[in-house]
């Protein structure tokens, strides 16, 4: 009965908090316009807003499908709040549940995934911060274009997902062929897809892979 | 004083930190408790906290370098609570991209917005073209979920491989595009080429090794570390590399 409790308070707060958020953001731009005295007609919100919507709003749909079953309840409330995700929320859900040894699709995982995505958005929102308060005069001299730490920050991504595949691909190495293979013959064609787009069919390709494997019984040890 | 950073800007983002710093303390609080009824020891949830914090710090910094890139046009504040909230580079610049054109300037992100009515309708934009996630979240989340949890209690070892299955075909997509992909031909370091597969394999090759004494010398807090640390001794060896060789090897992009 317990078990039950967690998981329907996990989606009560999270509701409560999902729409807080949603409120919040809302009022922001309302903000913005009554201390600045100037409200944008319609007609120009909307002609900015229609190319990004029909870009990003199929892919949100996407992406709250394709995330939430990883992410778990408690990170997909947070993690569509503070955003990051695939750079950031899912690797190191990932990454806490591979260590703590817990299952992606059990309590202890859930637990385990919602402590993670919460420090990380502790964590991000902190650095974030401190650092425009405290580095924005120096931050420009770091992030320039020819700092040595430049080429570094440029990296992050494949040196975020190099380590956490590797991980992966030891223990799943026969699933990670197809999906791999797939992705780079999709760019060899368009080279310029976006991550966004990447995802979906990789994720499609792995899980269609992976079901025939099982089936025919190539995964079994 | 600039509009776009004045006091009352500061505050609004000063409000936003605060809110998302308890909704994150509110979660963990509550999951800590659930951990611990559960049996999990509260050093292995401290060791996700210190790990998850570590592991987190590079990227935050590479937001921060977002937050920066952005501030040129739209001031510091704007951009630093966009990528506080829900916010990303590839959605953010479009969408700033797109409200400034639609007042016919072509030079979008390029020159600094100085015009209020501009800069109140890509804080429009921004926002509503980012929280439809917000929107969709509570009436499918449930649904999802009990979609998973029917297909794990029918047959569980299935649920198991089709969940990595999952996971992996996302960190292919970002692999593949490491290794093939075409970036923006404006920013160096976007597409693939010799930086980024150096990061991507010597990544791997210091998680094998990290992975592999850690087994070996069953140090367990290094397993919490490997992550990080080999990240980050990745992102050193693109640095060193990037002094070392000559320059066009260096930049060098295969797709352009």
């Amino acid at each position: 009965m317990k078990n039950r409790s967690y998981a329907n308070s996990v989606h009560f707060y999270g509701i409560l908090w999902d729409i807080a958020a949603l409120l919040m953001f809302l009022m922001l731009p309302v903000a913005i316009c009554m201390h600045l005295g100037v409200w944008p007609a319609g007609s120009y919100v909307f002609k900015g807003l229609l190319p990004v919507a029909m870009l990003f709003y199929p892919s949100a749909i996407i992406e709250v499908i394709t995330y939430t079953p990883l992410l778990g309840a408690g990170g997909t409330y947070l993690s569509f709040v503070t955003g990051n995700i695939t750079n950031l929320k899912l690797p190191c859900g990932l990454n806490a549940m591979e260590n703590a040894g817990v299952r992606a699709n059990s309590e202890a995982g859930e637990v385990i995934s919602t402590v993670a995505i919460a420090t990380s958005s502790i964590v991000t929102t902190i650095v974030i911060a401190v650092g425009v308060v405290v580095f924005s005069p120096v931050l420009p001299y770091l992030t320039d274009e020819n700092s040595v730490f430049a080429p570094a920050f440029q990296q992050v991504v494949p040196a975020l997902f190099g380590a956490l595949g590797i991980s992966y691909f030891m223990k799943h190495w026969k699933i990670g062929i197809v999906p791999i293979a797939a992705i780079v013959i999709v760019l060899l064609f368009k080279g310029t897809l976006a991550t966004g787009v990447l995802i979906p069919i990789g994720v499609v390709v792995s899980m269609l892979a992976a079901h025939l494997m099982f089936k025919k019984g190539w995964l079994d040890k | 004083m600039d509009f776009k950073s004045d006091g009352f800007m500061y505050a609004l983002g000063a409000a936003v930190v605060l809110f998302v710093i308890a909704q994150s303390v509110f979660f963990l609080v509550r999951a800590w408790r659930r951990g611990r009824e559960l049996g999990l020891s509260a050093e292995s949830l401290k060791k996700t906290v210190t790990s998850s914090a570590l592991f987190t710090v590079a990227p935050a910094f590479a937001i921060l370098a977002t937050v920066l890139t952005l501030s040129g046009a739209l001031g510091i504040v704007l951009p630093w609570i966009r990528l506080t909230v829900i916010g990303a580079i590839n959605y953010e610049v479009p969408a700033a991209e797109a409200a400034i054109e639609a007042f016919g300037s072509a030079g979008g992100m390029s020159q600094e917005v100085t015009d209020p009515t501009v800069f109140a309708t890509v804080a429009w934009v921004m926002t509503l073209g980012s929280i439809l996630p917000l929107i969709l979240v509570p009436f499918m989340l449930k649904k999802i979920q009990k979609g998973m949890s029917k297909a794990v209690e029918k047959n569980g070892k299935w649920a198991d491989v089709m969940s990595a299955a999952a996971f992996i075909g996302l960190i292919s997509a970002f692999i593949g595009r490491a290794i093939a992909g075409k970036g923006n031909a404006e920013i160096v370091g976007d597409g693939a080429g010799v930086m980024s597969i150096a990061a991507l394999l010597s990544s791997m090759l210091f998680m094998f090794i990290l992975q592999k004494i850690a087994d070996k010398f069953e140090l367990k807090w290094l397993q919490s570390f490997a992550m990080p640390f080999s990240m980050i001794l990745a992102m050193l060896v693109v640095m060193l590399l990037a002094q070392i060789l000559p320059q066009n090897i260096a930049v060098f992009e295969w797709r352009g």
